[in-house]
């Protein structure tokens, strides 16, 4: 056979992996299909075998701008099983470095991903040129959540300093103050972030969401409460697979959410801040209330000012926190293994975050189950495309596509990594 | 965890200057991989065995260079280096 070879020198990337199918007929949207290709990566599956101690290292590696998160809600889950409750100084600082990725993570989202798309611009490093001085702001914002990420977690992305029962190793009182100041700069800096944002113009569009998330009796959720809705949930963490389901899709490798018997739910910042407003601080109420926020927001798109607003909080918090801190005598509790069921679930920057694991005596995972934000959302993102699209039907497909990537990263999710991902194929009969 | 959804980039080019050079076949496919490139040549043999499944470059032999220079501006990249059609 003849061959002939032909020179290329072409890069490979790794593709985008969001793709969303509308179909549309007769003027109306007849099907939404969100995929995601994204590969299972099998953590409850090498989760099983190993020590109950490795859980909040092993999980960590899940998310890169999360990690706390899936430490926390391990460990919570750890304890439950083993009898142990982590409270005082030890439970402050596990509330200080969530803070912290509070912080960077939602920095980060509203900066560098969200804002461009309402200023029109590829990503934050063309907006860059002519927003030099808010980009930079974006920054300097997300290196101080960054930094207390570093102070009690060891190192920015996948702290290796959390464990079972607390942490390695505590700062000392003087390592604390030091953030003193920062802080307060950062406190300043998510106040300007708040009038920022809600100078934004927003796309019309409400939706009447369930919000689930946590629920404490006396501060604005982050590492435990009750888990509730504005529809009536209210459960404790040990009931979430009694009240919510994973669902498998055909045409997507990411598992899907749904309330039983009823339909999809929204968790995140929206909803946090839905269930919560009484229990912000007045700066933030007030901030909130400033930015044209009243107690419930309904229009996802304003997102990125109810998660300006929890920036608020994360530093009033951490700074609540830094000023008030007494070294603890120890930097851990003893948690000694014992066989059963344990439930852990705290508020990831991106919303609720589930683990359930069944250990023996040994201290052996024998089972694991972990239900991330981003895939509880999954269904609420398609509803939302759904009707966004019906509502937007006379747009040209190129201001389509660039308007359903902005509802996709209303919820912040995962994938937004890459900052244009999505493939939109529109069938119009 | 991103070797589908970069092989599944692979493909598509290659199935592009297929199509741009009027060939229907692909008997061979050459990639250089740097020396900082987070796929082994094995682990990208084994994808690019089920990627290929059912497109134009079914049963083509992968050659896969291993580049050695930990300095280059691509060491961390994997490069389609040419594509080998059959003729006539």
């Amino acid at each position: 056979m003849k061959s002939r070879t032909i020179k290329v020198d072409y890069l490979a990337r790794v593709e985008g992996e969001g793709k969303l199918y509308v179909k549309i007929k007769d003027n109306t949207v007849a099907d939404v299909r969100f995929s995601v290709f994204e590969p299972p990566r099998f953590f409850e599956a090498l989760l099983r075998g190993r020590r109950f101690t490795e859980a909040p290292d092993i999980t960590a590696r899940i998310c890169g701008i999360c990690p706390i998160a899936y430490q926390m809600s391990s460990s919570q889950a750890m304890e439950s099983v083993c009898g142990v409750t982590v409270s005082g100084p030890l439970r402050d600082l596990r509330r200080l470095i969530y803070c912290g990725e509070w912080i960077e993570s939602h920095a980060l989202h509203i900066y560098m991903l969200h804002a461009p798309d309402f200023l029109g611009y590829e990503d934050a490093i063309t907006m860059a040129k002519d927003h030099p001085d808010v980009v930079t702001q974006g920054l300097k914002l997300k290196k101080i959540g960054n930094e207390l990420m570093v102070l009690l977690g060891g190192r920015e992305i996948h702290s290796v300093n959390p464990r079972v029962g607390g942490f390695y190793k505590v700062p000392t009182k003087e390592d604390i103050l030091r953030f003193v100041e920062p802080l307060q700069w950062a406190l300043e800096a998510s106040l300007e972030t708040v009038r920022f944002t809600s100078t934004l113009s927003f796309p019309e569009f409400e939706r009447d969401y369930e919000f689930v998330s946590l629920r404490h009796p006396d501060e604005y959720p982050i590492t435990e409460g009750r888990i509730v809705s504005n529809k009536g949930i209210d459960i404790s963490t040990d009931q979430f697979l009694d009240t919510f389901e994973e669902i498998h899709v055909p045409h997507s490798t990411s598992l899907q959410a749904k309330v039983k018997e009823r339909d999809d739910y929204l968790a995140g910042p929206m909803a946090r801040y839905c269930n919560n407003f009484d229990r912000l601080p007045e700066v933030a109420q007030k901030a909130a209330k400033e930015a044209g926020l009243s107690e419930v927001c309904t229009n996802p798109f304003k997102s990125i000012i109810v998660r300006s607003v929890e920036t608020v909080f994360a530093c009033h918090e951490a700074l609540r926190i830094v000023k008030a801190y007494k070294a603890p005598d120890k930097p851990y509790v003893e948690v000694l293994p014992k066989a059963g069921v344990g439930h852990g679930c705290t508020e990831a920057p991106r919303g609720l975050l589930y683990h359930r694991y069944e250990i023996d005596d040994a201290g052996i995972i024998k089972d694991a189950r972990i239900i991330p934000p981003t895939s509880q959302n999954q269904k609420a993102m398609e509803v939302d495309l759904r009707q966004f699209v019906q509502k937007n039907l006379d747009l040209t497909d190129e201001k389509l596509t660039w308007q359903c990537e902005q509802v996709i990263r209303n919820y912040d999710p995962c994938i937004s990594c890459s900052c244009h991902f999505l493939k939109l194929d529109i069938k119009r009969d | 965890m991103h070797e589908s959804s970069l092989l599944k980039d692979l493909l598509s080019k290659v199935k592009t200057i297929a199509e741009e050079n009027g060939a229907d076949k692909v008997i061979g496919v050459k990639v250089k991989l740097g020396a900082l490139a987070q796929i082994s040549p094995d682990h990208l043999r084994e994808h690019f065995d089920i990627a290929v499944a059912g497109t134009v470059a079914e049963g083509a032999r992968l050659e896969v260079e291993v580049l050695q220079d930990n300095f280059d501006p691509h060491a961390q990249d994997i490069i389609l280096d040419s594509v080998e059609v059959a003729e006539g």
